[in-house]
């Protein structure tokens, strides 16, 4: 698996208290079935909303953004957001060219997220 | 076009160059295939975007067969001809052969199906040109991109 571990799912992440992965280096199908036992994990307490903190990813395919859509649909199944924290300009396009970029909460960094929920 | 199109005669020289790797059916190589798609894209003057359109192109036309087991091999041939490269993939055995959804769980084929329309979505805009086909009784996923345009 190239370059592509993360730190444990973080259950409550502080001020943001949303359960929290973060994830780096490349994202593709090698990861994907990593990354969707992941995200299932934060699910396990019943979060409606999750973050998916891809500041550190440099790659995201279709595996990987298949099973973040697949992160989606349950949260929107309980009423609540995937927010994702991407700056990668690639990301940033595979996101837009498959019409996902207005489907998921999009932040540049945890202190944009943070403020935008404090707005809420 | 025919792997005897891609291959035949082609030596390398400044303005065409062929690359073949083959891998067994590990997703954990296909990094190979993308250092590749990398090298050789800058090789024909891609710049970085386009490389790195490339090497995500070349990556999709490897999920476009589906899950790969033990028994799977991926064979790429890159051509570079000018400012254009095309990129042909073969699966062995082909993915309408069975093999490609065995031991998978339905959660798994499910995700699968998503990531293959995601990636055809991506492919249409990434690359010049794309397809599938059968040759030989092999699957072939294939892609021509050219240096300085989008998608066709």
């Amino acid at each position: 698996m190239e370059g592509s571990m993360t730190s444990p799912p973080q259950p409550a992440d502080g001020a943001l208290d949303l359960p929290t992965l973060e994830v780096h280096g490349e994202l593709d199908l090698a990861v994907a079935p990593w990354l969707r036992d992941q995200l299932d994990a934060l699910y396990v307490g019943g979060a409606d909303s999750i973050v998916v903190d891809l500041s550190d990813a440099t790659f995201l395919d279709s595996t990987a953004l298949g099973v973040l859509v697949g992160a989606l649909n349950r949260s929107r199944e309980r009423g609540g957001l995937v927010h994702l924290v991407v700056q990668e300009p690639q990301i940033l396009r595979v996101l837009a060219i498959t019409g996902l970029e207005d489907e998921f909460a999009l932040h540049q960094d945890r202190v944009e997220l943070q403020r935008r929920k404090g707005e809420q | 076009m025919a792997d005897e199109d891609l291959i035949e005669g082609a030596v390398r020289t400044a303005e065409r160059e062929v690359i073949e790797i083959s891998i067994p059916g590990s997703v954990d190589l296909v990094v190979l295939a993308r250092f590749a798609a990398a090298t050789i894209g800058a090789r024909a003057g891609f710049d970085l975007d386009e490389i790195d359109d490339l090497r995500l192109a070349v990556d999709e036309l490897s999920v476009s067969f589906g899950p790969v087991d033990a028994e799977t091999r991926l064979r790429y041939a890159f051509l570079r001809e000018g400012d254009a490269v095309h990129v042909r993939c073969t699966r062995e055995p082909s993915d309408e052969e069975g093999g490609g959804g065995a031991g998978h769980s339905e959660r798994d084929l499910i995700d699968w199906q998503q990531a293959r329309e995601l990636s055809a979505q991506l492919l249409d805009e990434l690359v010049t040109r794309h397809g599938r086909e059968i040759a030989g009784g092999r699957s072939v996923a294939w892609l021509t991109k050219q240096r300085g345009t989008g998608a066709a």
